[in-house]
């Protein structure tokens, strides 16, 4: 199927040695927040003050990014006077990772001490109340990919074996945001996401049936993020940034070039946003 | 060194290529019980697919497991007598590597077949259905692993993905033929088992029409490298979950043996008036 080889099982040992490895690169930096940006959003990363960058090809166990857009480096550092580790880059399950390796990092963040995790994507519109650009606080999730990183053994000493993922997002974290969107007059939607493997966008059927699941956006990554913090006990912020509305919601095709494209329009509003919520959490 | 996806395109493109003298336009995967339509193919080259590098083999029963390259209503055809299925234990990338040797022929048209099970209620055995659109409810993906730009985009749209004006045309040609055709949507599921009520009751919910094994992941494969898809199913046996008889694959076979003939005039029309 793929043609990345597992280099580790992505087990604790493997986890162990990429958090040694980056705690090394600290100089005693204790970060706090992690944050995962996805398609089009890695710019956010060059805001981070006083940044140490680590690109994954020299972390240990640590699998390599390849998808275009996505540069595939850690950017630790200061926003908004937070320490900060965001995640320029992420592992996607359509790359051909096996779904542990896509989940793996959240994991790392945790043995280097990380309580908080916003996880961002890009994501198409299923809710037809929904705009091309607009930004949307993730209440909850639908994993419809088949498959999650908790299979196999459990790493008990970061989580339990059977994790609760019925409050994954936190509400805590939700009221910050929403406070956060109408202090800076940006209008934030709110909704499910659901994770689909990709690569290929969805078909209208395919999007009527999100929809009928009780989806508000469809995409291609984060969930697996998420059930690795659930699992281990970080607190999750998600936001989708909806770059197109889903196939059948618009008649237009779907190209990732229109993601891209759209993310540039809306930067700044994004950034704004998860920098308030940065300063305020 | 084992070579990459697109090394075993180009050797098992090279070896079809050496036995044949035409070009083929058309591609046809012929499902379950259709099989022998390939033998109407005119000037036939056959070859088993045990002898193309890096061809998977197939296995299950009533699938023969040739290419047949010849002539159909004056086009240059190539069929797949016997297509791989994802049940069988292939992986999706092994079940629609015949569609990337297509392409890599120079295919530009895909007339894809199956058997199915209709699960809406003013489908019946023996209908045929245009394809419109699909679920995919395999729980994988053909596309997942390395991208080869050569192919096709990372992120290609599904928008479209059985080609309006193919529709069209067969209804027409059905028309013309005065075979009776519905249009429906196609949810693919792992199998090989049949359905349980419950499950199928799910399937209905999603909005499907029909229940099958197969098809989308060729269907996946061909509009990532911009080939236009025609999908026809044959319905064998009713998929409705509140009027439900238990199934055998020996009757599956006998509802498509008998449907065969009119699918048979149905494609073989649709092929003459490609453009």
């Amino acid at each position: 199927m793929s043609a990345i080889a597992a280099s580790t099982d992505y087990g604790i040992e493997a986890i162990q040695a990429a958090a040694d490895y980056i705690q090394s690169k600290l100089k005693g930096l204790q970060p706090e927040i992690g944050l995962i940006l996805g398609s089009g959003m890695g710019l956010l990363a060059d805001l981070v003050e006083n940044p140490i960058h680590i690109h994954y090809s020299e972390i240990p166990g640590f699998p390599v990014s390849t998808v275009e857009g996505h540069a595939g480096r850690f950017v630790i550092g200061q926003l908004e006077g937070r320490n900060v580790l965001v995640m320029q880059g992420r592992f996607h399950y359509y790359e051909g990772y096996p779904i542990k390796a896509t989940a793996m990092p959240v994991w790392v963040m945790k043995k280097l001490g990380i309580s908080i995790l916003v996880v961002t994507n890009a994501a198409g519109g299923v809710n037809a109340g929904f705009e091309q650009g607009d930004l949307m606080l993730i209440t909850d999730h639908i994993n419809f990919a088949f498959n999650n990183p908790l299979m196999g053994p459990n790493i008990a000493e970061l989580g339990p074996r059977f994790p609760d993922t019925s409050q994954a997002y936190s509400a805590r974290l939700q009221t910050v945001a929403r406070s956060v969107s109408t202090t800076q007059g940006i209008h934030l939607q709110e909704g499910v996401y659901q994770f689909n493997t990709g690569p290929c966008y969805e078909t209208p059927a395919e999007v009527r049936l999100a929809k009928h699941l009780g989806a508000d956006a469809v995409g291609m990554s984060t969930v697996p993020e998420v059930h690795a913090a659930a699992h281990c006990g970080i607190e999750v912020l998600g936001i989708s940034f909806i770059s197109n509305l889903a196939a059948g919601i618009s008649d237009k095709a779907l190209s990732h070039a229109e993601v891209v494209e759209t993310m540039d329009i809306v930067k700044d509003k994004f950034i704004r946003l998860v920098r308030g919520i940065v300063q305020e959490m | 060194m084992e070579l990459n996806l697109l090394q075993k395109i180009n050797a098992a493109a090279e070896f079809i290529r050496s036995r044949i003298t035409i070009a083929p336009e058309i591609g046809l995967i012929l499902g379950s019980g259709l099989g022998g339509f390939a033998d109407e193919i005119e000037d036939a080259v056959k070859i088993d697919y045990q002898d193309i590098p890096h061809f998977p083999l197939s296995t299950v029963e009533g699938h023969a497991g040739k290419l047949v390259i010849g002539k159909l209503q004056g086009k240059n055809v190539i069929a797949l007598q016997g297509r791989f299925h994802y049940y069988e234990g292939y992986s999706l990338e092994q079940v629609t590597f015949p569609v990337r040797v297509f392409k890599a022929l120079g295919v530009s048209t895909m007339i894809v077949t199956n058997a199915c099970g209709g699960i809406t209620q003013s489908l019946h055995p023996g209908d045929l259905m245009f394809i419109t659109d699909h679920i995919n409810f395999i729980g994988d993906n053909p596309l997942i692993g390395k991208n080869f730009n050569e192919l096709g985009p990372r992120f290609p749209d599904m928008s479209t993905a059985y080609d309006k004006g193919l529709i069209t045309l067969g209804k027409q040609v059905a028309a013309e033929l005065n075979i009776d055709t519905k249009e429906g949507i196609y949810t693919a599921v792992s199998g090989p088992y049949y359905y349980s009520k419950a499950e199928l009751r799910m399937v209905k919910g999603f909005g499907s029409d029909t229940i099958g094994m197969s098809t989308v992941p060729e269907t996946i494969v061909a509009v990532h490298m911009g080939m236009k898809v025609l999908g026809i199913s044959c319905i064998t046996d009713m998929a409705d979950p509140d009027n439900l008889v238990p199934l055998e694959h020996a009757h599956v076979v006998a509802v498509a043996n008998e449907a065969r003939p009119k699918f048979i005039r149905l494609v073989a029309g649709i092929i003459q008036k490609l453009p």
